[in-house]
């Protein structure tokens, strides 16, 4: 626009400012003597005043009152009676102040006409910027995943985002204008008047709400509210910004669900090892007292008619005795191998070399004698339960012990290899009688043994007590074997996070 | 026989009949079963110590020692002991543990209501018979029984 455009060039020349007063002052002196010349009557007057007017309306307060002074002067000496002298004449002095006066109200009026129009200019140029921001702002808002929307304070939406197209597959011309509960039919948690005192007290509320879609299905938000106020501090909107947690509160209550059947079968099953308690209780009473007396009334037998019995009655007895014996040892096997499944674990960090040294003294009854060349290699920390793992490697190593008894040169090594990372191996390796790799599935099961029990005694216990301990651990047992050729015995455990093993 | 005359009296408190034919027949190797009290159940053995019912007539003073099984009728062995040590009286008895269950918890159950000793009866009748003769002769004979304990 010309207008604006030659209005701010002026203001920031104040010479160009007084000089278009002066000139346009000067013009309308020169047109109203002109007039006058060609007989022209009354002209000045106005031409004057179209020259304050310009005057005003382009340069401003200041010049104005230049071109007004200057009007007057020359309306004066031109114009006014007598002519050609700043004299007036009394009865040409009202007509003169009315000129002035008229001058100056056109000036003043002009000013205040400038004013408001500049003021609303710059009003306009704020609002365009806002405009612009707010417009930037909502396409930011746009591009969020979280749903947005913006109501007023009879809930009526303002603003919607896409996410909230999204969310609830209205899209924006569908819901603005809508009150935003009614259209989403929210649920609240709290009476809704609890919930807008909040808002008001605090400025903001956080909370559940369930909401129905466009298409019928429902939808539960996390759902934050920020109220808007005024520079008058009066509420005027309030912001709504949900998150769909759907999904999480489906999970949550599958988790919940899980958590109670587990709850469930964790009181089944602490009942059935108290059944189980019960049983070994028993066992470990029970059983044992008719086998004792078995026993001793046997023994008092023989005491009393050993010398009257011929051979084979006394080797009866004797068979009796020894029965009595296995069973009293497989009754306590079988307790020792239930209790560890229902002793509780006291994990703790484990010197494995220690825990070896302590199990070859166990065992050293047996190795008595024996030429026995023992490898013992670097053994790492374990973190597990210092009795049970005593009992894996007391275990494996009078089993190594017992099955290298026919070797002239009998070799046990003790070590460590590495595993796949996560998990370290413990092995125990002997020369000894070895198995048979197709028996590989029965070697860890209770009182499953590979041996005939007067070629090696036992019960079949030991390896079983290893792999359930083991188990329990989190770890794996597994063997290698060649008959005659010896076997390996490994058994791992995961290293978790690598805190758990320190080699 | 000076050793007999210092004998202390053996309170036995033992369900199964023939667990006591045996612990009898232990004993008598070394001469100690005479002065065997047999009680068969929890509550008659608390009857014999507080000279009540069946043993109201009986001379007074306590066992030099006890021998109690702990799976026992009526009052059971742990209710037996736990009687025993609260009671100001009868808390000095000393008090051993016989039985069949080697359960931690039987054990622990045992110690914490402060019995003085728990012995696990020996499948091997061999071993049976050393256990109790070696219990009759510490706790009858070596040992020195609380005053108050009745001396044959």
């Amino acid at each position: 626009m010309a207008r604006p455009k030659l209005q701010a060039q002026l203001a920031h020349h104040p010479v160009l400012r007084y000089g278009l007063a002066t000139t346009s002052s000067a013009i309308a002196l020169g047109l109203a003597l002109l007039s006058q010349h060609y007989g022209f009557r009354n002209v000045e007057v106005p031409l004057f005043l179209f020259a304050i007017v310009v005057t005003v309306w382009y340069a401003g307060t200041g010049p104005v009152i230049l071109a007004v002074v200057l009007s007057s002067l020359a309306f004066d000496y031109f114009f006014t009676e007598p002519r050609y002298s700043f004299y007036i004449r009394r009865s040409e002095l009202p007509y003169y102040a009315v000129f002035v006066l008229f001058a100056l109200l056109l000036a003043w009026f002009a000013a205040i006409r400038r004013r408001v129009e500049a003021e609303l200019r710059q009003a306009r140029d704020k609002l365009e910027i806002e405009v612009a921001e707010r417009t930037q702002q909502a396409s930011l808002l746009n591009l969020t995943h979280d749903t947005i929307f913006v109501r007023d304070m009879s809930d009526v939406i303002t603003y919607w985002n896409h996410g909230a197209q999204e969310l609830y597959g209205w899209a924006s011309e569908d819901a603005i204008g809508k009150r935003s509960h009614v259209l989403l039919r929210t649920v609240f948690p709290a009476p809704i008047d609890d919930i807008n005192a909040e808002l008001l007290r605090r400025g903001r509320w956080e909370g559940e709400l369930r909401h129905v879609k466009a298409d019928e299905t429902q939808v539960v938000v996390s759902s934050r509210w920020s109220l808007r106020r005024d520079e008058q501090e009066r509420a005027v909107a309030i912001m709504e910004t949900n998150n769909d947690i759907t999904e999480r509160k489906r999970r949550e209550q599958e988790v919940e669900s899980l958590n109670q059947e587990l709850a469930k079968r964790s009181t089944e099953l602490e009942s059935i090892n108290k059944e189980l308690e019960a049983f070994a209780y028993s066992v470990s009473h029970d059983l044992r007292a008719p086998l004792r007396h078995m026993a001793g009334y046997t023994e008092l037998l023989q005491k009393k008619a050993s010398s009257g019995l011929d051979q084979k009655s006394n080797h009866y007895i004797l068979m009796m005795l020894e029965s009595a014996k296995r069973m009293g040892d497989l009754i306590d096997d079988l307790l020792a191998f239930s209790r560890i499944s229902r002793a509780e674990t006291q994990k703790t960090m484990v010197n494995l070399a220690q825990l070896a040294r302590e199990a070859l003294a166990e065992v050293r009854q047996d190795t008595e004698g024996r030429n026995i060349v023992w490898k013992i290699g670097t053994l790492p920390d374990f973190y597990g339960d210092r009795s049970m793992l005593r009992l894996v490697l007391v275990n494996l190593i009078s089993n190594a012990v017992k099955f290298t008894r026919t070797r002239a040169q009998p070799e046990i090594e003790i070590g460590c290899s590495e595993g796949n990372g996560n998990e370290l191996v413990v092995f125990v390796r002997d020369n000894g009688a070895g198995f048979d790799m197709k028996y590989i599935n029965k070697l860890f099961g209770v009182f499953q043994r590979l041996h005939q029990s007067d070629e090696f005694e036992g019960t079949g216990i030991g390896l079983a007590t290893v792999q359930r301990i083991i188990h329990r651990h989190g770890g794996k047992v597994w063997a290698e074997g060649v008959v005659d050729g010896g076997a390996t015995f490994y058994f791992s455990a995961p290293r978790p996070q690598g805190e758990l093993w320190r080699a | 026989m000076e050793s007999v005359n210092k004998l202390g009296r053996i309170l036995m408190v033992e369900d199964d009949p023939k667990d006591v034919e045996l612990t009898l027949t232990a004993l008598e190797d070394y001469n100690l079963a005479n002065e065997v009290v047999v009680t068969r159940d929890g509550e008659q053995a608390l009857d014999y110590l507080y000279c009540r019912g069946e043993y109201k007539t009986r001379s007074s003073g306590n066992p030099a020692v006890m021998l109690l099984d702990l799976k026992l009728p009526k009052v059971d062995g742990l209710e037996v002991l736990k009687q025993i040590k609260s009671d100001e009286e009868l808390r000095m008895i000393p008090v051993v543990v016989l039985t069949s269950s080697k359960e931690e918890k039987d054990m622990v159950a045992s110690y914490k209501l402060g019995v003085n000793a728990y012995v696990v009866k020996p499948v091997d009748f061999h071993e049976f018979v050393n256990a109790i003769k070696e219990l009759g002769v510490f706790w009858a004979v070596i040992n020195e029984p609380p005053p108050g304990s009745v001396r044959k």
